[in-house]
């Protein structure tokens, strides 16, 4: 099966290969977990590793950001555009659901003229602004996520959690079923430290990773590294020790008797 | 006026192009504001009122030197589902002159000469 690979040392590994051609993934997590790097990161391989020229929609903010955020792990963003193998777009959430929706509009040129196979949206949580009524924005988020992939693109949509650490709510979680692969990226707190934990959690049309990974943000961007191992309650945001709880079950209750 | 003269003449004292796109075409702070956003994001698609907010200017004020700058050629508009979009030119002199002003804006003495040259047009 062919695979739109993330270039993200262990992510590939953990989705069996890399994403699904076409597919909407949404990747969930509080700020400064690197949702927007992982993006970037998806973006970047994709042009110099697989030739694939990507596309950036960014609702808040400046592309000037990503420039400089990019240029910190080594990547010339500004060099690609110049090689027309990416566009940093800015623009609101209404001007580019009209724009997707309207024939001959700014992204589906763009992703002809570059020929884009991969596009980040950074974040979708906007959309939130333009509909209050819960079914309508249901209707446009899916109309969204149904253009880009009529223009044959890979979307990676980003989406803030509202809580730090633990289980994250969203009031309407609709694009969580819409999209078609689901990463969550968590704080974890560990004897004092913060980890960053990812999780596959939803992985149409293929198998995946079920184990929870640590993940870190270096120099070169990020990588996934081994599961975390003698945790139980990672997504909690507050694990304790497997060890523990056998000894509470255990060695304790068996003094007790 | 001999005063005068010595501050138009040293005011002036910039390659003759740009000394004509500043007195010309980025004539107000707006202007210059804008077509700064623009260059930085080059790929900014949106609407004025958009705009507005990302260079912390009103979006009344910003609508009217907008379209001003669409009439200079320096940012083109065009309607999406009715809504008026403004981008970057992509007309290529237009675009090397811009690069060239915003170039020359890294050197303090040139941005003093736009900043004189601005308040000199709105008298």
């Amino acid at each position: 099966m062919e695979r739109v690979k993330t270039g993200i040392k262990g992510l590939d590994q953990m989705l069996q290969g890399g994403l699904l051609p076409e597919t909407a993934t949404l990747v969930e997590g509080a700020p400064g977990t690197g949702k927007t790097t992982l993006g970037m990161q998806f973006i970047y391989n994709g042009i110099v590793q697989y030739d694939e020229p990507g596309l950036i929609v960014t609702f808040e903010e400046f592309p000037l950001q990503y420039y400089r955020d990019a240029a910190s792990f080594g990547w010339d963003f500004r060099e690609l555009e110049r090689q027309g193998k990416l566009r940093v777009i800015m623009s609101s959430p209404e001007v580019t659901h009209h724009d997707l929706t309207s024939v001959g509009g700014i992204i589906e040129t763009a992703a002809k003229e570059m020929g884009a196979r991969r596009i980040l949206v950074d974040s979708i949580s906007h959309f939130r602004r333009l509909e209050q009524d819960p079914i309508a924005l249901r209707e446009l988020q899916y109309s969204f996520i149904n253009a880009l992939k009529r223009e044959g693109l890979t979307s990676l949509l980003t989406r803030e959690s509202q809580t730090l650490f633990g289980e994250n709510r969203q009031a309407d979680d609709f694009v969580a079923f819409t999209a078609d692969t689901y990463l969550l990226l968590r704080y974890v707190e560990i004897e004092s430290i913060v980890q960053k934990a990812l999780l596959v959690l939803k992985f149409r049309g293929s198998d995946h990773a079920k184990d929870i990974r640590q993940f870190e943000i270096t120099g070169q961007g990020i990588v996934v590294r081994s599961r975390f191992e003698g945790q139980e309650g990672i997504m909690s945001g507050s694990p304790h020790r497997m060890a523990d709880a056998f000894v509470k079950a255990f060695v304790e209750n068996r003094g007790a008797k | 006026m001999q005063y005068e003269d010595f501050t138009t003449k040293l005011m002036n004292d910039m390659d003759p192009a740009l000394l004509d796109f500043v007195k010309e075409k980025v004539n107000t702070f707006i202007k210059w504001d804008l077509l700064r956003f623009f260059h930085g994001n080059p790929n900014t698609a949106d609407t004025a009122e958009n705009i507005a907010r990302y260079v912390g200017r009103s979006a009344a004020a910003v609508k009217a030197e907008a379209q001003e700058l669409v009439d200079d050629r320096l940012l083109q508009i065009r309607l999406v589902a009715d809504l008026p979009i403004y981008t970057l030119t992509q007309d290529r002199e237009n675009r090397t002159l811009i690069d060239q002003f915003l170039g020359a804006c890294e050197d303090r003495d040139f941005r003093v000469k736009v900043v004189y040259h601005i308040i000199r047009g709105m008298r």
